[in-house]
């Protein structure tokens, strides 16, 4: 991504310097000026004293429920599915079943019911790593290195067997279309810290392998104002739309443009001095006008010196895609941005994590193009005095079965019934492991963990009592944990 | 007073002095003060009638064990008792729920009473009687007390003071409101904004400068109430009302979900809307046809595209057998909540998984009325949606043929009939028949599906009447030849069949899974009939060369395969030849059973058919007429000079051979078969509709084996498929049943063999019935509607909730009073529309005033005209329209593409590709019911502004049309006119056309080709982007 236009250089600001009267005092921040009063109004969160004069901005920095939380979170959605037992949750007993049958299976918990083959040993070795004595798979050299940053949630479950509703759920708390993820109920809850930059921004796949099922679904803000919707930064072409001066235009020929509307709409509101969205419209072309030199320098990551992209593994082949992603999630949440979710893979099959044939395959060019990447961001946040304040989230939308899926080489289908994620970072205990399957990994078992409570943890970490962040909507109060959720106190630090 | 003792006793044991100390005084505070508060503010809905959120504070039991999600109070300690925090109002909901704080000194009694442990002495209220607390819900007299279930009171406009302001009932109720606060209204504000005002609202577009002119200098009286009757007439009226109601209801065009596959016939709803509204189709018709259009008018194309709405709900594409049944419910509760939200402003929904938390919607209620929908699926069928067209054409067109018919008689019983009879003696003798095929006279034809079989004169065979699904013709007739070889089946069109057909499936189609002759000699009765085998089947065409080929309905296989002329043979004369194995041919006669089956899809039986046999080798595979038994006869007796001897049906036959080879006869024959080819046929276009017993819309789980329905609707307990109880039979909500209404009231029945319940029928009937059923709430929920849309702002602020949570009218007179009217009046929307803005409370001007805004900061009293941002969808229009590249073309499929010059309404709506221009200024995720869009200020907008191609269009197009007259001056004053309705004044004339010179100075220097334009452009651009033009005042 070439950066256009200057940086960041007051000097090149427009004529903007009337005097800021009312309007201006309320100036936030973010992208978001005013939302409809009497749309705040009518919402709670809003309306409480703790948030008081924000109700002006619906994107201003809000203060958490208690303090002490991660700034912003980088989401590593692994796209697909990824196989616990191939990974992070080590199954001796597997090896041992290999080639038995699962006894009492039901062969409809995957997807495809007539291609249930017997139990099936990892293709990877295990070995321990860190102080922890975590047990790693041979497909992470390079984040087996950062165990002891890691706490592992081994016991997690969801409630659909099929991709887009597993996305929902682990996005949006329900296995349904329609509601806000958790991106956007963070964003609503938190606002944000970056006057130039959208809040919440979305990478996906840019190998042409497409985009999670379920599309923009995943990363939308549901009945939440739109504002807190996940921008999605394009992979190929301009990032962000708009965002660039047409080529006809020249910075001075803009400037003397963006001047005489501001002219005009000011001599506009001299008549109504009372209408306040008249005011934030007017600021809002002032924000638009820094964003278009903010923005594509946030996204620049070309400036970066050579030995933190290698740190990152740019340039090497195989996951040069996923080290440019990484190195500009931390380049936004550097700048503010609250909410970064990046996914791994596109679609399902061979596209993504879906490892239904070939599943040594399938995970060693997945975690391939994965590995560097994350633990050079690990490490580069870590450096960087900025792990404490981010959360770092490395998880899919279910797990794989510990029977094989027949096929020429065999793979492994969906599960419903265990997963693991880890977290790290922001207000994370390190080293740790919460949760177990059963000895096979077929089920969680011990300490279960639902998606809500997933959800519920994540919002805690983010300083934020998830059953306080609620949006009053068509008659109900709705939150992202439903009517559910515990937080996992064992993985706080 | 067992119980209680117990209960005193049972807080007694666990005891230090202190504690005992506590309860004697705790239960003091309870029976003082405590106790008949709770009585009084908390046990209607916590234990009385209602249990709200399973919270009951009738007895200590059910304080301790708190609500839904966990516990209201921490015995001994007030500070940390969530109860508490909501006697506060720190935390929400605030409780007592819509209604005044309890006193600050109560409060402290009741801090105080759990600080001390929170005794009762009693239960508040006697358990052991009969309560309706802890059974079903219950619908009470009370329940129905509520504002917006009570009957609509018929209240007389108020007399108001302010009378010289006041314009129309309507401002008299406004006027009684703003008096008894003490505000006084705006008043009404100039032309130039009143009629921008008038078009952004009812149109979405400005008017033109003539358009302004006019209006300002029209000095009549009634010249602001023809402009309303002018546009409620545009039909741009009707595109932009639509886009109201579509949000309303979830409208999309797409799945949602994993694949998001596109429905690309749910436009044909869209454009139901559009014509319902432009067409003042009356507001309960409007819902009758949402619901039901399909049994309330099947025949009107229009009724059967309003359907439309129940479909257009997100549903998954990829399903596992696990999901099938929880899907189907969630689709149920779709529709059933899209209409609860969208009709009616309640979230019936709510209800789902537990009694309604604050309206009176049982559980059971939720889900009677969620079985109306238990049978109805997506389908696409095929509609003539100008069917007036259709007739009109074809009423010419049979007048046309009646004409030709005429003439070719007038030829065959004159000139031909004389030539003939000169033939007969003359040339008769040296005549010959030329094909090789004889036509069988069939002597019996049977149906097995009982289709009317009818012979025409040309030996052929018509079906008509019955359609059943699987048919098989059977049919017998008599050959005297012998060393038959090869037998013929003709598959003919006819006019009749469908798309002309040869078959009677709805294509066109046919599908002969079987095709068999047997025989046995005629003149032995006892003989049993013998299979004649066939072999070297060919056909003229063939749908393909493998299971729909002519020779795969001779391969034994009657269910799977068989000959189908699809892909190139519809409407079109077909012809197979089936060899025999051996020649075929007894002496004295042979008596022929022809058996044909139709089995390998539904209603695939053939049309027309004619059968012929040869005794010719290598006769051709071709359509055409053949030699019947009858014409060889007359033939003989003619050529051997014994006309004479004709019978009647042997000189018919002769003639009818004898006219084809007659020059005249056939010229007008000709005339009369290419009119006959050129009938006009029902322009039939794909429509996506809502109904019972048709053939659903493929699924990608079809071959999972996904069910589209399941027959029976359960009561499920917490929402839960796995857990069924009930069988669930249709009803309505019972609140909205007068007290002793019968249900019967609403129930229709459909007649014998119709394929829908009138389910549907029997719940639009109850909706829209304004006597016993929902029909008075259904006209307060659209009148708000109308009036949200219209001022910004609801008379009850949540047009989507009427219920408990929803916010109370802030005008409850007037609401009743514009329901009533709106009833009164037909249901009719633009008479409502009309009286709304006559009134000098639309009209008034927006001026704003400190000391009035500190009496009523949120307007809610209407003492002033908010002014509004454009939606996204009248802002882009609007820029458009003044840039002159609009396209105004209406109806059809819709689009993706933002370069689009057509209206917004017709992008198309795909759930994963929403238009990033509507999307960015606030237009809904289509996925549930939105009754007010939010308007946000965001930086994204103010980007588009700038930087979007597109708006640079619209800008280029705005350029050219002021740009061509000489001065800069003059193109700034015309931008001003068509953009804002205004002349600048001085000071902007000055600064803009200083400003256009300045950027064409600096394009000149860069060399640009078109200086003059960029420039102008650039002006442009601004216009479309200054807040003047964004909002409405």
């Amino acid at each position: 991504m070439k950066m256009r236009g200057n940086p960041m250089n007051s000097q090149n600001y427009p004529d903007w310097t009337w005097s800021r009267r009312e309007a201006l005092k309320r100036a936030g921040g973010g992208l978001g000026l005013l939302g409809l009063y009497s749309l705040l109004n009518d919402e709670g969160l809003f309306a409480t004293a703790a948030h008081g004069e924000s109700a002006a901005d619906p994107l201003s920095p809000k203060p958490a429920h208690f303090g002490g939380g991660a700034k912003a979170v980088i989401w590593l959605f692994i796209n697909g599915g990824p196989s616990q037992v191939d990974t992070w949750d080590y199954k001796p007993e597997l090896e041992k079943a290999d080639g038995k049958e699962l006894e009492g299976f039901d062969k409809f918990t995957g997807f495809f019911s007539n291609s249930v083959g017997p139990l099936m040993k990892s293709p990877f070795e295990f070995q321990q790593y860190g102080q922890c004595g975590k047990h790693v798979s041979s497909l992470f050299p390079g984040l087996s290195q950062h165990v002891d940053k890691m706490a592992f949630i081994h016991s997690g479950h969801t409630e659909s067997n099929n991709h887009s509703p597993a996305l929902f759920m682990m996005n949006c708390g329900l296995p349904r279309m329609g509601y806000p993820c958790v991106g956007s109920w963070a964003t609503y809850g938190l606002g944000s810290e970056s006057r130039n930059l959208p809040a919440f921004c979305v990478m996906s796949d840019p190998l042409n392998r497409g985009l999670p099922k379920g599309h923009a679904a995943n990363w939308g803000a549901g009945f939440l104002p739109s504002v807190y919707q996940g921008t999605w930064l394009k992979p190929t072409g301009a990032a962000i739309d708009n965002l660039y001066r047409a080529k006809h235009m020249d910075e001075s020929q803009q400037q003397r443009q963006l001047n005489l509307l501001a002219r005009m709409n000011r001599r506009h509101l001299e008549s109504r001095p009372e209408e306040k969205e008249l005011a934030a419209r007017i600021e809002s072309f002032e924000l638009a006008y820094r964003m278009q030199s903010a923005a594509p320098e946030a996204i620049d990551i070309d400036s970066e010196p050579e030995h933190i992209k290698q740190l990152y593994g740019l340039g090497e082949k195989r996951c040069d895609h996923f080290a440019r992603q990484c190195l500009t999630a931390r380049r936004l949440v550097e700048r503010g941005v609250r909410f970064v979710q990046i996914y791994s893979g596109g679609m399902e099959n061979q596209r993504s994590w879906d490892g239904h044939s070939d599943i040594k395959g399938n995970h060693s060019q997945f975690a391939g193009e994965t590995d560097t990447p994350i633990a050079g961001l690990l490490s580069d946040l870590e450096q960087r005095g900025l792990l404490d304040e981010t959360l770092v989230i490395w998880g899919g939308e279910f797990g794989r079965l510990p029977v094989a899926q027949k096929s020429a080489k065999p793979g492994r289908d969906h599960n419903p019934h265990a997963f693991t994620t880890w977290l790290a970072g922001g207000g994370v205990k390190g080293g740790v492991s919460y949760g177990e399957t059963d000895e096979l990994g077929h089920k969680a078992a011990v300490d279960k963990v639902h998606v809500n409570d997933l959800h519920a943890t994540v919002l805690h970490l983010l300083g934020m009592d998830h059953t306080k962040l609620t949006y009053k909507y068509n008659g109900r109060r709705f939150r992202l944990t439903d009517v559910a959720g515990h937080v996992i106190r064992e993985v706080l630090a | 007073m067992l119980i209680v003792a117990a209960q005193i006793v049972a807080i007694a044991a666990d005891v230090s002095p202190k504690h005992a100390r506590d309860m004697a005084r705790g239960l003091e505070v309870f029976k003082r003060t405590v106790g008949p508060a709770l009585k009084e503010h908390c046990l209607e809905c916590h234990g009385g009638d209602k249990t709200r959120a399973d919270f009951d504070i009738s007895s200590r039991e059910g304080l301790v064990k708190g609500y839904t999600d966990g516990s209201v109070i921490v015995s001994g300690k007030a500070e940390e008792s969530l109860i508490v925090k909501l006697i506060r109002h720190e935390e929400d909901p605030p409780m007592p729920h819509k209604a005044d704080k309890l006193s600050e000194e109560l409060i402290s009694k009741i801090v105080e009473w759990i600080d001390l442990g929170a005794p009762y002495d009693k239960p508040l209220i006697d358990k052991s009687a009969p309560t309706t607390g802890n059974g079903p819900m219950q619908i009470t007299d009370k329940d129905r007390a509520f504002w917006s279930f009570q009957p609509l009171r018929a209240p007389a406009p108020p007399v108001a003071k302010n009378d010289s302001w006041i314009q129309s009932p309507i401002d008299r109720f406004v006027a009684a409101k703003l008096e008894a606060k003490g505000l006084k209204p705006n008043p009404v504000v100039g032309r130039r904004v009143l009629i921008r005002r008038a078009y952004l609202d009812l149109v979405g577009m400005p008017p033109s400068p003539e358009e302004v002119d006019a209006f300002v200098n029209d000095a009549r009286p009634n010249a602001y109430e023809e402009v309303i009757d002018r546009l409620l007439k545009d039909p741009r009226y009707g595109e932009r009302w639509a886009r109201h109601w579509l949000d309303a209801a979830r409208f999309a065009e797409s799945y949602g979900f994993e694949q998001d596959y596109n429905r690309p016939f749910a436009y044909h709803y869209r454009d139901f809307v559009i014509k319902a509204l432009n067409g003042d189709m009356p507001y309960d018709q409007f819902v009758r046809w949402q619901l039901a259009g399909d049994e309330f008018a099947p025949d009107d194309p229009l009724a059967l595209m309003a359907t439309g709405f129940l479909g257009a709900g997100v549903f998954p594409t990829q399903l596992t057998e696990k999901e099938f049944e929880s899907a189907r419910y969630d689709e149920l509760d779709d529709m059933t909540g899209t209409m609860g939200t969208a009709m009616l402003g309640l979230t019936i929904g709510c209800a789902r998984c537990h009694d309604h938390k604050f309206d009176p919607i049982p559980t059971r209620d939720y889900y009677r009325l969620l079985s109306t929908f238990t049978t109805t699926i997506r389908s696409e069928i095929e509609l003539d949606l100008n069917p007036e067209i259709y007739v009109k054409e074809k009423g010419a067109w049979e007048k046309a043929l009646k004409s030709l018919n005429a003439a070719r008689d007038k030829i065959e019983s004159g000139a031909t009939r004389v030539a003939f009879a000169d033939w007969l003696k003359t040339g008769a003798k040296a005549a010959k028949l030329d094909s090789p095929w004889q036509t069988l006279e069939l002597d019996s034809v049977k149906s097995s599906g009982g289709a009317k079989l009818t012979k025409l004169e040309d030996g052929s065979l018509l079906a008509g009447g019955k359609k059943p699904k699987q048919e098989t013709y059977t049919f017998t007739s008599t050959i005297v030849a012998r060393d038959i070889r090869a037998i013929r089946l003709e598959a003919l069109s006819h006019a009749s069949l469908p798309r002309k057909g040869p078959g009677r499936a709805a294509n066109g189609n046919f599908a002969l899974s079987d095709f068999r002759v047997m025989v046995r000699p005629l003149t032995d009765a006892k003989a049993e009939l013998q299979v004649a085998k066939l072999t070297n089947a060919r056909a003229t065409h063939e749908q393909n060369k493998g299971s729909l080929s002519v020779a795969s309905s001779i391969d034994g296989d009657a269910k799977k395969t068989g000959w189908a002329v699809d892909m190139g043979g519809i409407g079109k004369d077909q012809a197979s030849v089936f060899e025999f194995t051996k020649p075929i041919g007894f002496e004295g006669g042979t008596l022929v059973q022809i058996d044909m089956r139709f089995n390998i899809n539904t209603e695939h039986s053939l049309g027309r058919l004619r059968l012929s046999v040869t005794s010719k080798e290598d006769a051709p595979v071709a359509v055409g007429p053949g030699v019947s038994p009858t014409l060889s006869e007359a033939m003989a007796l003619a050529q051997s000079g014994s006309s004479e001897d004709l019978t009647e049906k042997q000189s018919r036959s002769l003639f009818r051979w004898f006219a084809q080879r007659d020059e005249n006869w056939t010229a007008s024959n000709e005339a009369v078969q290419r009119h006959l080819a050129e009938e006009p046929q029902p322009k039939l276009t794909q429509v996506q509709v809502t109904s019972e017993g048709l053939k659903p819309t493929k699924h990608h789980a079809d071959g999972r084996g996904f069910p589209h329905f399941y027959p029976k609707t359960y009561f499920l307990n917490r929402g839960d498929v796995n857990q069924k109880q009930d069988e669930a039979s249709s009803g309505f909500l019972r609140v909205l049943m007068r007290k002793g209404a019968d249900e019967k009231r609403w129930k229709a029945e459909p007649a014998k063999d119709w394929r829908t319940s009138y389910r549907r029928r029997s719940l639009a009937n109850w909706i829209t019935d304004t006597e016993q059923g929902g029909g008075e709430l259904l006209a307060r929920v659209i009148a708000n509607r109308l009036w949200h849309h219209h001022f910004g702002r609801g008379i009850v602020s949540t047009p989507n909730d009427f219920g408990f949570q929803g916010e109370r009218p802030t005008h409850p007179e007037l609401l009743d009073f514009l329901a009533t009217e709106l009833i009164d009046g037909g249901w009719r929307l633009k008479t409502l529309h009309k009286q709304i803005m006559l009134s000098a409370t639309y009209r008034q001007s927006s001026e704003f005033d400190p000391a009035r805004a500190e009496i009523d900061p949120e307007n809610r009293w209407l003492w002033r005209r908010v002014p509004r941002r454009l939606e996204a969808e009248a802002l882009r229009d609007s820029m458009l329209f003044v840039s002159g590249v609009l396209e105004d073309r209406m109806y059809g499929p819709g689009t993706l593409s933002e370069a689009s010059n057509r209206r917004s309404i017709y992008f198309m709506i795909k759930r994963s590709k929403l238009v990033p221009m509507m999307q960015v200024f606030d237009a809904p995720e289509p996925l549930v019911s939105q009754g007010s869009r939010p308007s946000t200020t965001i930086a994204p907008q103010a980007l588009t502004f700038m930087n979007s191609p597109h708006v640079r269009k619209y800008a280029e197009g705005l350029a050219g049309r002021i740009g061509s007259g000489k001065s800069i001056e003059e193109a700034v004053d015309k931008g001003f006119q068509i953009a804002l309705g205004r002349p600048p004044n001085k000071i902007e004339r000055l600064e803009n056309a200083a400003f256009v010179k300045e950027q064409m100075q600096s394009y000149e220097k860069a060399d640009s080709k078109n200086a003059r334009a960029a420039a102008l452009a650039d002006f442009c651009q601004i216009l479309m982007s200054l807040n003047e033009f964004a909002y409405v005042e």
